[in-house]
């Protein structure tokens, strides 16, 4: 008699596994959750009940908007906007190489966490991103506005729930195939030969005037039809979309964890290259500053996360602005998103970029001011560079820039930077964190901090876009004016936090923190 | 009549208070120039803490701590000329090369022509073919004895040691051992934190014991050895 096991034997164990694996995740959010104590566990708590509050109201009272003629606008957008949460969700977990841990490596390390525990707790963290949430939000407040005040928009709204959940999901799926393709032999090009031609398609397709004809031919019209045929009830097209969606996303989580598995054999090449990396000595340095910058520096472009993160900023919001054909009254928008993006990679927790070696620079003669003055200007020239070939590449469809658009858009880069920084430095004093920023899937901070930390950037980065967008229709002196008093608001907090470092109590603190 | 020679380190009734918890609650001692003396003590007795003190990335809640005379306090970039350390953790930053943490020391600290010096320590400590690679990619081990060479490299005259045997190879001990002996030889105070109660008594003429961030005994380190001063150091702890 044959002892192999059967195939219905397999089959039990894998779905054993699986249940395994998903009860593994709730273990593993307690852990996290029981890390959280005090006044944090009740900003958490804050926090969630924040994001689903705006997740109800902005798919509900929307609904209650006079209608008119931008209803048939919204509607027709709809399924560009459904591609658009897909489109996100994809950037998002392709550039965090698979998607966000639910616990960093190093803590997860000591525990036997199965690459599905894995795959689903990177889906549970996928909404936890503020341009996520801003899509959906969007996506949600257009279906209440499109569908209107009738009880049947609890069944519209459910059906775009399920399709934010089948988009995050396959987006996963993405993510772990492009991060196995960049693990394999030359997968570092051949991810971004794979990444280049996604741009020249879309590049053609602009050129071409063929995306919004196809667009108009997604998937997702039919979804957004169903949706809100919900309106009437369940219609035979709402419970067949409904039914598929369903299916879709089932599909995807399970091939999701089949990549996410692919992906955990094969090493992470572009981390070990950087972490076995040899370089040349420079010339020593000239002056003590210049001895921060560089090591500074250092940590940014030979840290993959943060490499990967800055490319990906200054390309994708360029990429956008090409296809949308954004003018220049539009382009003040885009240093903000650049500016605000490139501080989240690791700017709101700056001094976790020295990691354990925080002790020792602490240790060095050097006056904190001077500490603190590297960094700033690491962080300025970061997101100067970033936010500069966005606009670089915005530019190339938006034309030559009159006197008026050059200075009110690169009055509002300036602003939104240092707006950043002073912001992100003030973070970086008051919560540090230690956090190992070796993975691709790092984040500088905890991922609900980091929604709060996304959404207050988003906020106070959009309204100065706004202001300079108006802007650019004055003479250019508007905007050197209404840019100063912004500049020196930055610089005083700048001052303020710098005082706050040079504090020895304070500077012990984070030290002691980011080293730990 | 023999003059006691000044101490180098001189603590007394050092107090470090984070939040509710006493780390360090009144210790006192003092190092003298050309000496090495051993910190030992179980987890917590506040080793760690009051070697930060020393190197000047705590500041002390309480008490005076001086290093050549200077407050850690009151003069901490002084103090931090004046010493070497090496931390209990890490203590590289992790996408910079050997070479460049040196470049980065030796240029806050004013060296010039330290590259040779440099150099023969790199190779002393075995970290010479590693010169120019990124530390993110080194063993615990190598990571520690690179530890110990930045420490000491600009030759201090307070050479801090944590924990720097933990998890190093016997060459590498040995290394640091040469390194020990060598600033001790220059005129260094030079204090060493550890676990190691052997390595610790081969290394320093004193030992002092903290426990609860108290000092609990300071005794030659030579009664520390063997059976019997094993013995007398287990008593010491509980």
């Amino acid at each position: 008699m044959s002892t192999a096991s059967s195939s219905t034997e397999a089959h039990a164990g894998r779905v054993a596994e699986a249940v395994r694996a998903a009860a593994d995740v709730g273990a593993l959010l307690s852990f996290r959750a029981s890390g959280v104590r005090g006044r944090s566990r009740r900003l958490a708590y804050a926090g969630l009940a924040t994001v689903l509050t705006l997740t109800v109201l902005a798919g509900w009272l929307p609904a209650y908007l006079p209608g008119g003629d931008r209803r048939t606008d919204v509607l027709s957008l709809l399924p560009s906007a459904m591609v658009g949460i897909l489109v996100i969700a994809i950037v998002s977990a392709a550039a965090s190489g698979g998607g966000r841990e639910l616990v960093p490596r190093d803590q997860a390390v000591a525990y036997p966490v199965s690459t599905t525990t894995d795959h689903l707790g990177a889906l549970l963290m996928a909404p936890l991103n503020i341009a996520w949430l801003l899509q959906a939000w969007t996506l949600l407040a257009a279906m209440a506005y499109v569908g209107g005040a009738y009880w049947g928009l609890v069944l519209t709204q459910l059906l775009t729930l399920l399709w934010l959940v089948t988009a995050t999901a396959l987006a996963q799926v993405v993510g772990w195939a492009l991060e196995w393709v960049r693990r394999g032999p030359h997968g570092t090009w051949a991810a971004r030969g794979l990444m280049v031609l996604a741009g020249l398609g879309g590049a053609y397709l602009v050129a071409a005037d063929r995306l919004v004809p196809l667009l108009q031919k997604s998937p997702t019209l039919q979804v957004s039809i169903a949706a809100l045929q919900g309106r009437t009830g369940v219609t035979p097209l709402y419970a067949k979309t409904f039914l598929v969606l369903l299916v879709v996303a089932a599909v995807a989580v399970v091939l999701g964890a089949v990549a996410a598995s692919a992906v955990n054999r094969r090493p992470a090449r572009d981390e070990l290259r950087l972490e076995t990396s040899t370089h040349q000595p420079r010339p020593h340095p000239g002056s003590d500053l210049v001895a921060m910058l560089r090591t500074d520096r250092v940590g940014i472009w030979r840290s993959v996360p943060l490499r990967r993160g800055l490319a990906v900023l200054a390309v994708m919001p360029g990429l956008v602005a090409i296809a949308g054909g954004l003018e220049w009254e539009m382009l003040p928008i885009l240093p903000g998103l650049v500016a605000s993006g490139g501080a989240l990679l690791f700017g709101v927790n700056a001094w976790c970029l020295d990691g354990r070696g925080a002790l020792w620079r602490d240790s060095l003669p050097v006056a904190p001011g001077l500490v603190f003055l590297s960094r700033v200007l690491v962080l300025v020239e970061v997101l100067l560079v970033a936010s500069a070939a966005t606009l670089v590449m915005a530019s190339l469809r938006a034309g030559l820039p009159t006197v008026d658009e050059l200075a009110a858009v690169t009055a509002a880069a300036l602003v939104v930077v240092l707006q950043v920084v002073s912001a992100s430095l003030r973070w970086s004093v008051r919560r540090p964190f230690g956090v190992d920023l070796r993975s691709a899937r790092a984040t500088p901070a905890p991922p609900l901090v980091m929604v709060g930390y996304s959404a207050r950037l988003a906020l106070s980065t959009t309204m100065v876009g706004l202001v300079f967008s108006l802007l650019v229709r004055l003479s250019w002196e508007w905007s050197v004016a209404v840019a100063v008093p912004f500049l020196l608001l930055s610089a005083w907090r700048l001052v303020r936090t710098a005082n706050a470092w040079g504090v020895p109590e304070v500077r012990s603190r984070v030290v002691a923190t980011v080293a730990a | 009549m023999s003059v006691a020679p000044a101490p180098v380190v001189d603590v007394r009734s050092l107090y470090v208070r984070f939040g509710e918890v006493d780390a360090v609650r009144g210790i006192g001692f003092s190092v003298p120039a050309g000496s090495a003396t051993a910190l030992l003590g179980r987890n917590g007795a506040g080793k760690s803490t009051t070697m930060r003190v020393l190197a000047g990335v705590i500041p002390p809640t309480g008490g005076l701590v001086t290093v050549a005379g200077h407050d850690v306090r009151t003069e901490p970039l002084v103090v931090k000329r004046l010493t070497g350390y090496c931390p209990d953790v890490g203590g590289l930053v992790p996408r910079a090369t050997p070479w460049e943490h040196l470049q980065l020391a030796a240029r806050l600290r004013r060296l010039t022509g330290w590259e040779e010096r440099a150099r023969e320590l790199l190779e002393r400590f075995d970290l010479g073919a590693a010169a120019h690679r990124v530390t993110a990619g080194f063993s615990h081990g190598m990571g520690r004895r690179m530890s110990v060479v930045l420490a000491a490299f600009h030759q201090p005259q307070v050479l801090l040691l944590d924990e720097p045997f933990d998890g190093v190879d016997p060459l590498g001990v040995e290394a640091t051992m040469e390194v020990i002996a060598d600033a001790r030889a220059a005129g260094a105070a030079v204090l060493v934190s550890t676990h190691l109660r052997e390595l610790a008594v081969q290394a320093c003429q004193d030992a002092i014991v903290l426990r609860g961030g108290s000092a609990v005994a300071a005794l030659p380190a030579a009664r520390m050895t063997g059976e019997e001063g094993a013995g007398v150091y287990r008593e010491l702890l509980d």
